[in-house]
């Protein structure tokens, strides 16, 4: 499902670059230690997630490299 | 490398191509030597070995006028799978050879620098698109198209094929890019990702472009 980030890791990824045209593959970190790889967020705004990911505060984002 | 006359490309756009975006082919030249190759967007046709193909490929993918640097021929013919020639072919020729002269994605091409005068399109589903700054900047490290090839999209939904879009809205916001001369590019080509076919020209910045570069969007059916 489609989840909007705070603007604080808006704000990250608009400085990170693109995987493709809009959008950005990346690996989000939750609170409990969890991670969802591979996510792709659109426009550094809205995140595709799993539903069992969607209300968890997230710690961190980090965008995958050209390898991962 | 040899160029197609229109009546030429004409007759092979009129048949099957042989493999997504090539026919193999077989040319009689004007000093009537036959020579077996493939067409290439049924305008240009590079011999096995030929030099210079992964140049002409990739400057055949940007939509640059090759005309002036290939020679002319008597007769084109569409080698059917079936026939000798094409058999022969594949015996003989290596089929990472074709591979390695295919342009990957841009992240993978060298860094070269903007022409004056050349400009971009970048197709979002987003009409207030953040790689896009207020000053009408870029941002360093966002992805684009050539405008010769965003020609070629005429819907939002073309434009997810043809760049192999995750998001499946539609891009119909395009927004166009000019960036002064000398800015710092990568040219490629979209590979299939996502369900979607690709085969788009991408272009990565990788750097910011000037202020006042971008203007739009303008708005293209969703399809």
């Amino acid at each position: 499902m489609r989840v909007p980030l705070d603007k604080k890791w808006s704000e990250r990824l608009v400085k990170l670059p693109e995987s493709g045209m809009g959008y950005q593959r990346v690996d989000i970190r939750f609170a409990g230690n969890r991670t969802a790889r591979d996510v792709m967020v659109f426009n550094a705004e809205e995140a595709e997630l799993p539903e069992e990911f969607a209300r968890l505060p997230i710690t961190d984002v980090v965008v995958r490299g050209a390898k991962d | 490398m040899y160029y197609l006359n229109e009546a030429q490309q004409r007759s092979l756009l009129n048949q099957p191509e042989t493999g997504m975006g090539y026919q193999l082919v077989e040319l009689t030249t004007f000093a009537f030597r036959k020579v077996v190759g493939m067409a290439y967007n049924a305008e240009i046709v590079l011999e096995r070995d030929e030099p210079e193909q992964k140049a002409f490929l990739r400057a055949l993918a940007l939509g640059a006028h090759l005309k002036s640097y290939g020679q002319e021929v008597r007769d084109v013919k569409l080698l059917s799978l079936s026939s000798s020639e094409f058999r022969a072919f594949l015996l003989r020729e290596p089929r990472a050879a074709y591979a390695a002269a295919t342009p990957g994605p841009a992240k993978d091409a060298p860094v070269v620098a903007t022409k004056a005068g050349e400009v971009f399109k970048r197709f979002s589903a987003y009409t207030n698109d953040h790689r896009i700054e207020a000053d009408g900047s870029l941002k360093s490290g966002t992805d684009a198209t050539t405008e010769a090839d965003a020609r070629l999209v005429r819907t939002g939904k073309e434009a997810v094929a043809r760049y192999a879009l995750p998001n499946p809205d539609p891009a119909v916001n395009v927004f166009t890019i000019r960036p002064v001369a000398a800015t710092a590019i990568q040219y490629g080509v979209v590979q299939p990702a996502y369900g979607q076919p690709g085969g788009g020209v991408e272009v990565l910045f990788t750097h910011a472009t000037a202020a006042r570069s971008v203007t739009g969007p303008n708005k293209i059916p969703p399809g």
